[in-house]
C-alpha cells in the first residue's frame, strides 16, 4: 500500500517528466514526439528487436545487481567497467585455450570470468582497506588499466589472433558455448538470460534473509550503528567488493557463450556506467533492477528505429539521464514526504490510543 | 567576574520570548525565555541534550521556532537564515572550527564576506585593525594549517568580527582548549567586553561559567529553569537548577553485590593517532549485580572507555576479561556473543538503523544468535516474536513492529534499545546515558529495568551526566578526569556538588570522596 | 594478513608501471637524432627509384550506367557523415553515386552506429535498410563483419558492400578492401623529404591492425627512402577503446609530444582526433601528413591547412562508387580484389603545392616498384 506506492510513484514519475521533457526537446527541434515514440514503440515488433531487448536485459541486470551490491554499503563501484572487459577476455583466453567435456567447460569459463572480475576489484577493495584508498577513485582508474590490459592481451605476440581487420581471442570450441532459444528470425533468446534471473534471486535471498545481507545493510544505513552492532566494517568492505567484482564478471557471458564465442574489437563498452544508472533506478531492489533494465534495453535498441524517422538517436541518451536525474530527486522527495506522514501517523495512532508519545 | 560596569547598559540586546520548537517525535525546546543585556557575558547551561544547541541555531538563523519571538536591540525580528542574524549583528563561533585549512587567515575571514571590504588592501586593513581585539597575532597571510587550535578559534571570532557582530555565540568554546588557553580566551572576551560587545557563551562546566559570566541562565529538558547571577548563586544551586530535583528517584538500597567479578579492566591504555592517551592505565572491575558509575564531565574519556570495552576501539595496552574469558583480541561481536549488552551513548548514531522497521532493529548486534539467526540464514520469524515481546515488556509506545525507528519518539526508541539488550541474558550491560533525551516516564521505566537486571544478577557498567541518576543507581562510582580514573565516591552518602568539584578535579571536599590511591 | 595485501597491492602498482612504460616506449629509427640540422636536409636518402611516368588506371571511365533504379543504404561506423575522415570518404562515393549513377536522393539512407554499441544493434541497422529494401547496402568499417555474418544469409537477394573486411562464406557480401600500407609507405617517403630534422612522427588513433597497417607502410616507406630516420609513434587509445577516434584533444597531446622531440613532420591515422594533430603542427610551425580524404580541402581542417603537405589517400569513396556502380552494371565480378596502389584504391594528394615535382617523381618511382612487386610492403609492424 503506502511502501508500494513509496516504491512505484517516483520511477514513474520519473518516466513521464522526461519523456515529456523529451518530447518537448523533440518538438523545439521541428520534430514529431508522438511520430518518435510510436517508432519506438513499432521497432519492438521488428526483426529480432524483442529478443535482442530481452538478451541485453539480461546483460544490464547482472551489471546492475554488481553496482547494487555495493551501494547497499555506500560503496561506490564505478569499477563494474573494467571488471566485466577484464572477465570477458581473461574467461575468452581461457575458454580459447582449454578442452573439457561440454557443459563443464561452460562452468569452468563462468567460474573464470566470476574470479577475474572479483580479483579486479580486490585491487581497489584492498587499498580502500589497507590505505583509506576512496573506491570511486580507484575503481575509475582501474577502468582504464583493465582497457590497456585487455588491448595488451588480445595482441597478436600473447593471446589475440587476426581476422580480417578484427583481432580477437581464439575461438572457443563448441563445447564451452551456452546454447539459447532460437526463434527464428525473431532472433536467439541467450542461454545465460537465465543466469541473470538466478542472480537476481539469489540477491534477494542474500539481501533479505541472510546474516551477511543484513550486515550489508545496516552498514549502508548506519557505519556507526552497525560497528556498535558488531559488523566488522573492514571485512564487508571487502567481501561486498569482491561479490560486485564476480558478479560483474558475469556481464559479457550471455554475449561471449552464447553468441560471440570471443573477446574481439566489437566487445561494447559502457554496460558497467549503465549498471550504475539502473541500479539507482532500481533502488538497488532485484524486481526494481529489472525493470530498469528492461527499461533500458528497451530505449537502447527501440532507438535505432529514430534514425529511420529522421530523429536524431541521442533522444534516447538525454531520455536515460534525465530519468535517472529526476528519479533520484523523486525518490528523495517521496521519502522526505513518507517519513513525515508516518511519523504523524504513529503520532496519531498513539494519541487516539490515549498514550503520550 | 572583575567585570567593567562601564558600557553595559539596561537596554537588552537580546530577548527570546516563548521560543518553542519541535522535532517529529520529540520537543527540543518548549517556552524559551532568554534576556541577554547589552555588553554583559551572559552564560547557557544545560547538559547536553538539553536543548542548548537548538536554541543557538534558532537565534542564528539556521532554523525557525515553531513558536516565540526574537527581539534585538528592541526590535522583533525573524530570521530566515543565518545571513540574516549576521545583518543584525549576531555571530556565531562553533564549536566545531569551519576553516579552510588550505587557505590564509585572510582568505578565511574574507571567504563568503567580499562584499563587506574587498579581498585586497582595504580588507588586510580591517583585519589587522580587528585582530588585535581578538589577541591574534599573526600575519593575515599565514596559512590556517599552520595555527594552533587557540589561534584558529581567534580566527573564527575574527571572522565574525568582520562581518560586524556585535552580539557573539561562542558554543562550547573551551571544549578544544587547555587551560592555559581558556585563561587566554577569558581575558580576549573581557577585554572585548569592554570594548561594548556582548557574549552569550554556552557550556556545562559550572566553574568556567562562574569565572567568566555576569548572569548565567539554565535550560533543561528544552526549557529555561531561570537565570541566576554567578556571584551570588553557589554551585549547588546551579548543579540543582541543571539537573533538577523533581525527578523520580533512582534510588535503591538493597545491595544485590556479590564477589563475583563479571568485567575486569586492567592497565587499559588507548592513544590517539597524536600520541595523547586518551585512557590512561584504567582499572575497574564490575562484580554480578553491581552497577558501577563512572561519574565526569564529558570528554574526559567516558565515550573511549566504552567503545574500547566494547572493541570499537583498539586499545593499546591492558586487557579486558568478562567472567572467565580474555576478550582483549576479540572484535565487537564476540564481545557481544560472549554476553555483553550496549546501549550507545547516542542512539540514532549507534543504536538504530532509523529507517528500519522495529524487527530489523532487534537483529542489530544479535546477527549471529538465537532467536534472531540461525546459522548464516537471519530467523525473521523468532525476530519479530521477540519485537513483540520487547514491545509489549517494556512498553513500547508503537502502532506496530513494522514502523521503521524513526517515527518513535526518543523515549520508545530508547526502550527498545534496552529492551534488545537486556535480552538473551546478558552478563554485563553498558549503559551509556541510557535516559538522555527521554521523557519522565521512559526514564522510570529504564531505571526500573535496570533496578530488575541487577537484582538478577547482571553487571552493570554506568555512564552518565545526570548526577542524581547515576549517585540513585550506583553501587560504585568512580570519578573521570582527562581519562583517568582518580577518585571513588559512597553513593550512599555523596552529594552532586562533591560529585562535581571531583570532577573538575577541584579535589575533595567531602568524606564520601576518595582520590585514588588514597583508602 | 595485512602485510601479504599490502604486498599485492604493490605488485599490482609495479605491475601497472611496468605496462604504461611498455606502452611509451617509443620507435627509434637507427642513428642518432638529427645530426645536421644545419644542412637544410638532415637526411642521407637512399638512392630513389627511377621515375616512372604516372600510369592511372582509373576504373573503367566513359561508360554510361544506369543506377536509378537502386535504392542504397549506407551503415556508418562511429562518427558518421562529417567525421573529416574515413566515413566522409564513403559519403563522399555515394554522392558521386547520386550525381553520376542517376541513383535517387530519396531512395539513399545513411545510418551512423554509435561508440560502445553492442552487436546486435549493428545487425538491427543492418536489418532495418535490408527490411527496407535497400540494396546495396554498404557497411561503413570492419566492426561490422561479425553483423553480416548473421544477417546477409537471412537476406541472400541483397547486395552487401563491407569496407575493410571480408565475410568468409556469404557470397552477397563483398570485401571492399585497400591497401593501406602501400599508400602509407608513400607517405613514409614524403614525411622523410619533408622532415629537415630527419625525425618523423605516426600518430594512430587506436591501437588495432587496421591502424597498425598505416604505421608499418609509413615506417618501412620513411626508412626505404633514409634509412637513418628517426621515427615517432603514439596511438591514442588501446584497442577496445575506439574513443580514439574522436579525441582531437589527445591527438593534440601525442603530436606536441612528437614535435618537442624534434619531429618535424607528422602522419595521422587517427579520424577525427587528426584534427588535434594539424593543430599540434600548426602551432609549433611544423608539417602534417593527412589521411583517408585530401584533408587539404577539407572544411573542418580549414585553419589548419596549409600544414598539410599531402594526405595518404585511402578512396573508400572510390571503392563505394565502383561497388553501387558495379551493382548497377551486375558485374561485381569485375571490382578489384584489394584497392590498392595499381588501381589508385591507395594514393596521395598533391593539393596546396607542397610536393615538389622533383619528390613527386620520387614517389612515382617508389609507387611503379611497389605495382611491379620489386618492393613488397609489410602490412604489420
Amino acid at each position: 500500500m503506502g511502501k508500494l506506492r513509496g516504491n512505484l510513484l517516483p520511477p514513474a514519475l520519473a518516466i513521464v517528466f522526461s519523456a515529456l521533457l523529451c518530447g518537448l526537446a523533440l518538438v523545439l527541434s521541428g520534430a514529431n514526439p508522438l511520430k518518435a515514440f510510436g517508432a519506438m514503440v513499432n521497432q519492438v515488433g521488428e526483426g529480432s528487436t524483442a529478443v535482442d531487448i530481452i538478451n541485453s536485459t539480461g546483460i544490464y541486470y547482472i551489471a546492475a545487481l554488481a553496482v547494487a551490491i555495493g551501494f547497499q554499503m555506500n560503496l561506490f563501484n564505478i569499477g563494474v567497467e573494467g571488471q566485466y572487459r577484464i572477465a570477458a577476455v581473461v574467461a575468452a583466453i581461457f575458454g580459447g585455450s582449454v578442452a573439457l567435456p561440454p557443459g563443464i567447460h561452460s562452468l569452468a569459463i563462468i567460474i573464470v570470468a566470476a574470479v577475474a572480475g572479483a580479483a579486479w576489484a580486490a585491487i581497489p577493495a584492498i587499498l580502500k582497506v589497507t590505505r583509506g584508498v576512496n573506491e570511486v577513485i580507484s575503481t575509475i582508474m582501474m577502468n582504464g588499466i583493465a582497457l590497456g590490459v585487455a588491448a595488451y592481451l588480445i595482441r597478436r605476440d600473447v593471446f589475440g589472433e587476426l581476422r580480417g581487420n578484427n583481432i580477437r581471442t581464439p575461438e572457443i570450441a563448441e563445447s564451452g558455448w551456452v546454447p539459447g532459444i532460437p526463434l527464428g528470425d525473431n532472433g536467439t533468446l541467450f542461454g545465460l538470460v537465465f543466469l541473470a534471473i538466478a542472480l537476481g534471486v539469489g540477491y534477494w535471498v542474500m539481501m533479505n534473509r541472510t546474516r551477511f545481507g543484513f550486515e550489508l545493510r545496516a552498514s549502508g544505513e548506519s557505519a556507526t550503528a552497525a560497528a556498535a552492532g558488531g559488523v566488522n566494517a573492514k571485512k564487508m568492505i571487502l567481501v561486498s567488493m569482491l561479490l560486485s567484482g564476480a558478479i560483474a564478471g558475469l556481464v559479457s557471458m550471455p554475449e561471449i557463450l552464447g553468441r560471440d564465442h570471443t573477446y574481439n574489437l566489437n566487445f561494447p563498452g559502457g554496460i558497467g556506467f549503465s549498471g550504475i544508472a539502473i541500479a539507482l533506478l532500481g533502488r538497488n531492489h532485484p524486481a526494481g533492477i529489472a525493470f530498469g533494465a528492461l527499461l533500458w534495453a528497451f530505449l537502447d535498441k527501440s532507438g535505432l528505429a529514430l534514425d529511420n524517422v529522421g530523429v536524431p538517436r541521442e533522444i534516447v541518451t538525454i531520455m536515460q539521464g534525465t530519468i535517472v536525474l529526476s528519479v533520484v530527486v523523486a525518490y528523495e522527495v517521496v521519502r522526505r514526504f513518507e517519513l513525515a506522514s508516518e511519523q504523524r501517523r504513529v503520532g496519531r495512532e498513539l494519541a487516539s490510543a490515549g498514550g503520550a508519545a | 567576574m572583575s567585570s567593567s560596569t562601564s558600557v553595559r547598559t539596561d537596554a537588552p540586546a537580546v530577548v527570546l520570548t516563548g521560543i518553542t520548537k519541535r522535532f517529529p517525535g520529540v520537543v527540543a525546546n518548549s517556552d524559551v525565555h532568554l534576556t541577554v543585556r547589552t555588553g554583559e557575558v551572559h552564560a547557557l547551561c544545560g547538559e547536553n541534550g538539553a536543548g542548548k544547541s537548538t536554541l543557538m541555531k534558532i537565534l542564528y538563523g539556521m532554523q525557525p521556532p515553531d513558536e516565540g519571538t526574537i527581539e534585538v536591540n528592541g526590535e522583533q525580528v525573524r530570521f530566515k537564515t543565518p545571513a540574516d542574524a549576521i545583518k543584525a549583528g549576531i555571530g556565531m563561533v562553533h564549536q566545531h572550527f569551519m576553516l579552510a585549512d588550505n587557505l590564509t587567515v585572510q582568505e578565511n575571514v574574507v571567504l563568503g564576506a567580499e562584499a563587506l571590504h574587498g579581498i585586497g588592501a582595504k580588507a588586510r586593513r580591517k583585519i589587522q585593525e580587528l585582530a588585535g581585539q581578538t589577541g591574534l597575532n599573526v600575519d593575515p597571510g599565514v596559512l590556517v594549517e599552520q595555527l594552533g587550535v587557540a589561534d584558529r578559534q581567534r580566527v573564527e571570532i575574527l571572522k565574525v568580527l568582520f562581518r560586524g557582530a556585535k552580539v557573539i555565540i561562542l558554543d562550547e568554546p573551551t571544549a578544544v582548549l587547555v587551560p592555559q588557553e581558556v585563561d587566554e580566551l577569558f581575558a580576549t572576551v573581557r577585554g572585548m567586553q569592554e570594548q561594548g560587545f556582548t557574549f552569550l557563551f554556552i557550556s556545562h562546566k559550572l566553574d568556567e561559567v562562574r569565572a567568566i559570566a555576569d548572569s548565567v541562565t539554565v535550560i533543561r529538558r528544552g526549557t529555561t529553569v531561570g537565570t541566576a547571577d554567578p556571584k551570588t548563586v553557589s554551585s549547588r544551586q546551579l548543579a540543582e537548577m541543571m539537573v533538577g530535583s523533581e525527578l523520580p528517584s533512582p534510588e535503591t538500597r538493597t545491595s544485590t553485590v556479590t564477589d563475583i567479578p563479571v568485567l575486569t579492566v586492567s592497565g587499559l591504555v588507548l592513544s590517539a593517532p597524536d600520541g595523547r592517551a586518551l585512557l590512561d592505565s584504567i582499572d575497574l572491575v564490575v562484580h554480578s549485580g553491581e552497577v558501577v558509575g563512572i561519574a565526569g564531565v564529558e570528554g574526559n574519556g567516558q565515550t573511549e572507555l566504552v567503545e574500547t570495552v566494547m572493541g570499537m576501539r583498539k586499545a593499546s595496552a591492558g586487557t579486558v576479561t568478562l567472567g572467565d574469558d580474555d576478550l582483549s583480541k576479540l572484535g565487537t561481536l564476540a564481545r557481544r556473543e560472549a554476553g555483553i549488552g550496549y546501549i550507545a551513548e547516542d542512539r540514532h548514531r549507534h543504536g538504530l538503523l532509523l529507517t528500519q522497521p522495529l524487527w530489523f532493529n532487534r537483529i542489530l548486534g544479535y546477527q549471529t544468535r538465537k532467536p534472531t539467526a540461525k546459522g548464516a540464514w537471519l530467523d525473521r520469524e523468532g525476530a519479530k516474536r521477540d519485537t513483540e515481546r520487547i514491545v509489549e515488556e517494556f512498553d513500547v509506545r508503537t502502532p506496530g513492529i513494522d514502523v521503521p525507528a524513526a517515527a518513535l519518539s526518543g523515549g520508545n526508541q530508547q526502550k527498545l534499545v534496552v529492551g534488545r539488550e537486556l535480552a538473551g541474558d546478558p552478563k554485563l550491560l553498558i549503559a551509556s546515558h541510557p535516559t538522555r533525551g527521554v521523557d519522565v516516564g521512559a526514564q522510570a521505566l529504564i531505571w526500573d529495568e535496570i533496578k530488575n537486571a541487577r537484582a538478577r544478577g547482571l553487571a552493570v557498567l554506568l555512564i552518565s551526566a545526570d548526577l542524581d541518576e547515576l549517585i540513585g543507581l550506583s553501587d560504585t562510582i568512580k570519578v573521570m578526569l582527562r581519562g583517568r580514573l582518580v577518585a571513588d565516591a559512597d553513593p550512599s552518602t555523596v552529594t552532586p556538588e562533591d560529585l562535581g568539584s571531583a570532577m573538575t578535579g577541584a579535589g575533595s571536599t567531602s568524606a564520601a570522596v576518595h582520590e585514588e590511591g588514597e583508602n | 594478513m595485512r602485510r601479504r595485501m599490502r604486498g599485492i597491492a604493490v605488485a599490482a602498482i609495479a605491475l601497472t608501471s611496468v605496462m604504461s612504460m611498455s606502452a611509451c616506449a617509443k620507435d627509434s629509427g637507427g642513428g642518432s637524432a638529427a645530426q645536421n640540422n644545419s644542412g637544410g636536409s638532415g637526411c642521407e636518402y637512399a638512392a630513389a627509384p627511377p621515375a616512372a611516368p604516372a600510369a592511372s588506371t582509373s576504373a573503367g571511365a566513359g561508360d554510361k550506367v544506369d543506377g536509378s533504379a537502386l535504392k542504397v543504404g549506407l551503415a556508418y561506423d562511429i562518427g558518421g557523415r562529417g567525421d573529416a575522415s574515413f566515413n566522409d570518404s564513403a559519403a563522399a562515393g555515394l554522392d558521386k553515386a547520386v550525381s553520376d549513377l542517376g541513383v535517387k536522393k530519396e531512395n539513399v539512407k545513411e545510418l551512423t552506429a554509435a561508440p560502445n554499441e553492442a552487436e546486435d544493434a549493428k545487425q538491427t541497422r543492418l536489418r532495418q535498410l535490408a527490411t527496407d529494401g535497400y540494396s546495396p547496402i554498404i557497411a561503413v568499417g570492419f566492426a561490422y563483419a561479425e553483423s553480416l555474418k548473421v544477417v546477409a544469409p537471412q537476406f541472400p537477394n541483397v547486395k552487401f558492400g563491407l569496407i575493410d573486411a571480408g565475410v568468409e562464406g556469404a557470397p552477397n557480401v563483398t570485401a571492399l578492401t585497400f591497401a593501406e600500407h602501400e599508400g602509407s609507405f608513400l607517405a613514409g617517403v614524403i614525411a622523410a623529404y619533408q622532415s629537415k630534422s630527419c625525425h618523423v612522427g605516426f600518430v594512430g588513433g587506436v591501437e588495432i591492425p587496421l591502424i597498425q597497417k598505416f604505421e608499418a607502410g609509413y615506417f618501412q616507406g620513411a626508412k626505404a627512402a633514409a634509412p637513418k630516420i628517426e621515427i615517432e609513434k603514439k596511438y591514442l587509445t588501446p584497442a577496445g577503446d575506439f574513443t580514439g577516434f574522436q579525441d582531437p584533444a589527445k591527438g593534440q597531446e601525442a603530436a606536441k609530444g612528437q614535435i618537442d622531440k624534434k619531429a618535424d613532420v607528422i602522419y595521422h591515422a587517427a579520424g577525427a582526433s587528426g584534427k588535434g594533430v594539424f593543430s599540434a603542427a600548426k602551432e609549433a610551425g611544423v608539417k602534417a601528413i593527412g589521411v583517408d580524404s585530401d584533408q587539404y580541402n577539407q572544411a573542418t581542417v580549414a585553419n589548419e591547412k596549409d600544414v598539410i603537405v599531402s594526405s595518404m589517400l585511402k578512396r573508400v569513396d572510390v571503392a563505394v562508387y565502383t561497388f553501387v556502380k558495379a551493382v548497377a552494371k551486375n558485374d561485381l565480378a569485375a571490382l578489384p580484389k584489394v584497392f590498392d596502389l595499381k588501381v589508385d584504391g591507395v594514393g596521395y594528394s598533391t593539393t596546396g603545392g607542397k610536393i615538389d615535382d622533383k619528390l613527386k617523381g620520387i614517389l612515382e618511382g617508389y609507387k611503379a616498384q611497389i605495382i611491379e612487386g620489386k618492393i613488397t610492403v609489410k602490412d604489420a609492424p
